[in-house]
């Protein structure tokens, strides 16, 4: 107790001595940032991945041709699951003399386990959420159904042998993603009525979705339960499975957000390692007098420890309230941008900053302190008889170590931490390297021949030419993260814009038969709409490969290579134009001449999955008819540009002989929403797929995304200018002194002024030129093996960043060394 | 109180070896004060370290308060001090962060003592600073602040108080305020004091003087004791023979 109170007693007395203070503030603000970042990043990706959820209704799916006997969906309750069955088919829908075929979806009374149908009560209406299906009896379908079968809500249709009350409008089902259910118009029954419309009959195609939710611990039991039950054919899907261009954007943000928090704890160490360093030198003095007062090495070991202590729980405390305020800022700021409910705060966070603190103190702070214990009484009298080059080296690696460690910890990735952490060292040898070349250079030039402000700021450099290389070295490394950063987000940006441009396609349209092809033309003209083309479209389903029947081959997962079901093939004189041939040649009119082998170009994931190359002999059954076609080139494709894609292409004429009808792709705005329903009454028998929905759905995380991506940015420039302020501030005290002498000796306030201010440009010019020659060489490295993207060179960071790290650091070294120019000289002298 | 035998200092400043101390001889009685003088750079304050165990001796014994320090570690010199020593500088070197009375707490409660605020207010009570208690040192003069110091040093009741240079910094009115003010309570205390200065005047008011010169410690004995002679040295360098060697 008696210590506790010397400790608080003595912890108020060092804060008002000063030096207590930058330390505090540095521990405080990375605890509140590493709080804020961890927390806002870990809400936002669990944010974003329970919307993802919503895509899939649930957080887990099993895929099946076939029913999955009721033990299964038993066990799973049992372990505390909820669970929904959605069995999908087509079928017609009767209302009077109307008939239209449909996808049907009968669901159980569950359905959705995560999110919301929109629906509404009249076609094309606004959409309200509700949570549950329809209710036994009732029959809701989508808007263009509406008006194909001339239906309002409240009348009547038929399904198989059951009849129906149509009681809604569907607008929206949060599982809504999958292509394969949307080829064509929508309409869900409840699963209880499934029997009474008998179309489901033995050999009919019925697909289930049986849906799971729970937490994910028994989701995770249940998987381990139900894996080795599971037989061919039958897919358990998370939501990264189902949705491939969606995880994609996931994993690219997490590994964003990731990446910047780990700089930006970092960043933070070096501004605590260089505050504790300061709190030690300017405590070498206290101690000396303490020591000859009498005070023992432990009592100063304790005295100093016991204020460590104090701050760092003060910091954790502070920090973490700060970091809440910070997510919660984050978030505030977000809204509007971000359309996701955000989890409640989290205890990781808290945590993350509590150990940071810890980590902070120990790794940075511990080391200077325990110097401080070692400082020799005699001080008291001889200044000079400290080496304060002891142990400089041995507390250089143990903050590299700390601060590789706390990355790692952090990021949970060592490959990602080790690679920062070695091009941090490489810039910092080669930022002392360049200073130390560069001062010595510009000191033999200007020998007797610069004058006034620029000899005083390059005696300055020269003095701290090893602080100097550090600070050059420190601000490069701030420098270079946000470059790598901000480049990386115009990057993800672009990279992203391209899949989703304004104008791409936002409908499909398929059923179109050759005689429509004409009048469907001129509908386009006359609304002034434009296509993708019309493609000509066969269903048919591959058989065998190279005379293999498909179900045979033990090492193809017929359901993940999409096979296992009737695909869409196509033909086409020329390669399309968005596609590009890996492998093989694409065909002319003298090959298909020469050869009586059907000649087929395949796509070249799916090429993959069945391990085809050329060569390879495929056999397919369309419509009961046997085709064999060999592959003649592989070709490679952008899925989500939007525009009709084909697994399988033919050359023209060869699928003469099999009934097929066409296909296209084409945008149109919003506003134009009701030429839909001429565009349907004008031509019934088509099917129409709104793509905008799925659009929409992507925009939205991209939004997020790219907005979380800016905050985050922001705060690892608070990170980057707390580095900068704890470097100049490092050297105030010898600053002051130094000036003060100038002055007393009459040099002006201007030219003192000018000195600081070029001395500062230089050093943040220099670190400018480090960051951009290092942003890129990172940003290679971070786009080739951690996003998964193309590399780009970015040339023009060599002309920007070094003007802009010249004028911050002038900018931050004006503001915190003012205090050099106004302190008058005398008062400075007095106190030495 | 004090006794030095053959002691020697020796640096090494590169390749060179410095002697700054040349086999020092010394006694200094419990209450007696002693002054050292000499000139810059003769090696009183390096004396004046070793003598309050600041720094290890390259040979010789230093007994203070009948104990060897020259055998203890830096701790225990610490403890010895704690207990024994009161020190006051030339510049002062009162801690920026702590008030003038908690400057002087400080070394009562680095020994332990029962109530520090009471004895630190009795003794800025007798440097005339009472009312100043609660001012840091930058918002006191030079001599108010050397005053805080003398306080500092009596407050822990000292059996040896070294003062080096204490009237360095100060005006010479100033200085004479803080002598008086030294001696005073020097006498109130019956402490032994050894002073360290380059100013004869105040070197008079010590009851014994030495002389530093060039590394070796020589005393001037007073004219009362040795009118004749006036030196006698303190050092067996007098016979020529070099105990640092």
């Amino acid at each position: 107790m008696r210590l506790m109170m010397l400790a608080l007693r003595n912890i108020r007395r060092a804060w008002r001595g000063g030096e207590l203070g930058l330390l505090a503030f540095s521990l405080t603000l990375a605890v509140s940032i590493v709080t804020g970042i961890a927390g806002f990043s870990e809400r936002l990706s669990r944010g974003m991945e329970q919307q993802s959820h919503h895509f899939l209704a649930a957080d887990r799916v099993l895929k099946t041709a076939r029913t999955v006997p009721d033990s299964w969906l038993l066990e799973a309750q049992q372990r505390g699951l909820k669970t929904a069955t959605v069995a999908s088919f087509r079928s017609m829908i009767y209302a009077g003399e109307q008939m239209q075929l449909a996808s049907i979806r009968a669901v159980s009374d569950g359905y959705p386990l995560i999110g919301q149908l929109g629906v509404s009560d009249a076609a094309f209406g606004d959409a309200q959420l509700v949570e549950h299906g329809p209710s036994a009896g009732e029959l809701w379908l989508d808007s263009r159904l509406l008006a194909l079968l001339d239906l309002t809500t409240g009348g009547e249709a038929g399904v198989g042998e059951a009849d129906f009350t149509v009681s809604r409008a569907l607008i929206s089902e949060p599982d809504r993603g999958n292509m394969n259910e949307m080829l064509a118009p929508r309409a869900m029954i409840n699963l209880a009525d499934l029997a009474a419309t008998k179309v489901v009959q033995p050999g009919s195609l019925v697909r289930y979705r049986y849906l799971f939710a729970g937490s994910e611990a028994q989701l995770a039991d249940y998987e381990n339960w139900l894996t080795p039950l599971l037989e061919a054919g039958q897919r358990w899907e998370d939501v990264r499975d189902g949705q491939p261009a969606m995880a994609t954007t996931l994993k690219r943000a997490e590994g964003y957000l990731l990446l910047a928090a780990s700089l930006g704890v970092a960043l933070a160490g070096a501004a605590i390692a260089l505050a504790a360093r300061r709190y030690g030198q300017r405590n070498s003095d206290n101690v000396a007098v303490m020591k000859t007062l009498g005070a023992r090495r432990r009592q100063i070991l304790h005295h100093y420890l016991a204020q460590l202590a104090l701050l760092c729980a003060a910091a954790i405390v502070l920090g973490g309230l700060l970091g809440h305020g910070l997510q919660w800022a984050l978030f505030a700021s977000l809204q509007g941008l971000i359309d996701i409910d955000i989890p409640p705060p989290v205890w990781r966070p808290l945590l993350v900053g509590a150990i940071t603190a810890l980590l902070c103190t120990a790794v940075f702070a511990l080391p200077p302190v325990w110097r401080l214990s070692k400082v020799a009484p005699l001080r008291v009298l001889r200044r000079d008889t400290e080496d304060s080059s002891e142990g400089m080296v041995a507390s250089a690696l143990i903050g590299v170590t700390g601060i590789g460690g706390l990355m790692w910890w952090y990021s949970g990735n060592i490959q990602l931490s080790a690679a920062l952490l070695v091009a941090s060292i490489a810039l910092g040898l080669l930022a002392t390297v360049l200073v130390l070349w560069l001062v010595s250079q510009a000191r033999r030039l200007s020998a007797g021949r610069s004058r006034g402000a620029l000899r005083l700021a390059l005696a300055a450099i020269y003095r701290r030419r090893f602080a100097n290389a550090f600070q050059v070295a420190s601000f490069a490394l701030a420098l270079m993260t946000l470059t790598s950063l901000g480049l990386l987000r115009a990057n993800l940006l672009v990279d992203w814009q391209m899949q989703l441009t304004e104008g791409a396609p936002n409908h499909f349209l398929i059923n179109i038969q050759p005689t429509e092809i004409a009048p469907l033309e001129g509908f386009f003209q006359e609304h002034g709409l434009s296509n993708a083309g019309l493609y000509p479209m066969v269903r048919g389903r591959l058989t065998h490969i190279d005379q293999r029947a498909i179900k045979d081959i033990a090492d193809i997962d017929a359901e993940r290579g999409n096979v296992n079901r009737e695909i869409n093939l196509s033909w086409a004189a020329e390669l399309p134009s968005d596609n590009r041939i890996e492998a093989g040649t694409w065909w002319t009119a003298s090959d298909l001449v020469a050869t009586e082998r059907v000649p087929v170009s395949v796509e070249a994931d799916l090429a993959k999955q069945l391990q085809l190359s050329l060569g390879s002999e495929l056999s397919f059954n369309i419509g009961g008819q046997s085709l064999v076609a060999v592959v003649s080139s592989i070709r490679s494709l952008d899925w989500s540009s939007m525009r009709p894609n084909f697994y399988f292409i033919f050359p023209p004429d060869s699928l003469r002989d099999y009934a097929g009808s066409y296909i296209t792709s084409f945008y149109l705005p919003a506003a134009e929403k009701p030429l839909l329903t001429d565009l349907l009454r004008a031509f019934p028998t088509m099917t129409l797929i709104e793509i905008d929905a799925l659009i929409a759905q992507m925009n939205t995380v991209v939004g997020q995304v790219s907005a979380a991506i800016g905050l985050v940015l922001a705060l690892v420039v608070v990170c980057a200018l707390l580095v900068s302020v704890a470097n100049v501030q490092a050297s105030l005290d010898s600053r002051l002194q130094e000036n003060a002498i100038l002055r007393a000796l009459g040099a002006s306030r201007q030219l003192i002024a000018n000195g600081l201010l070029l001395e500062f440009a230089a050093v943040g010019f220099l670190a400018g030129l480090l960051a951009a020659l290092g942003s890129n060489i990172a940003l290679y490295g971070v786009q080739r093996w951690v996003l998964d993207m193309a590399p780009v060179w970015h040339g023009s960071v060599f002309m920007v960043v070094p003007v802009l790290g010249a004028m911050t650091m002038a900018i931050t070294g004006w503001l915190y060394c003012r205090v050099v120019i106004s302190t008058p000289p005398l008062q400075v002298l007095a106190r030495q | 109180m004090i006794r030095v035998q053959n002691l020697c200092k020796t640096v090494t400043s590169g390749a060179q070896e410095l002697a700054i101390l040349r086999g020092i001889n010394l006694e200094i009685k419990a209450g007696e004060s002693a002054a050292i003088i000499g000139v810059s750079g003769a090696g009183k304050s390096t004396l004046l370290g070793l003598l309050a165990g600041l720094d290890n001796a390259t040979s010789g014994d230093i007994y203070l308060h009948g104990q060897n320090i020259s055998l203890m570690t830096e701790d225990q010199r610490a403890a010895l001090r704690a207990q024994h020593v009161g020190f006051v500088f030339q510049s002062f070197q009162l801690l920026p962060g702590l008030t003038a009375l908690e400057n002087v707490m400080l070394p009562l409660e680095l020994s332990g003592h029962a109530s520090p605020e009471t004895a630190a207010r009795v003794f800025l009570e007798k440097v005339d600073l009472a009312d100043r208690g609660h001012h840091y040192p930058r918002q006191l003069s030079g001599g108010e602040q050397q005053r805080v110091a003398l306080a500092r040093a009596f407050a822990v009741e000292p059996d040896i108080l070294f003062a080096d240079e204490p009237t360095g910094n100060l005006d010479e009115q100033t200085g004479q305020r803080i002598i008086e003010l030294l001696f005073a309570l020097n006498s109130e205390t019956r402490t032994t004091l050894v002073l360290v200065t380059h100013e004869m005047a105040l070197a008079q008011r010590c009851g014994r003087q030495f002389v530093m010169h060039d590394g070796v410690l020589t005393e001037a004995v007073s004219n009362a004791e040795s009118a004749d002679t006036g030196m006698k040295q303190s050092s067996p360098a007098q016979s020529g023979e070099l105990p640092c060697a």
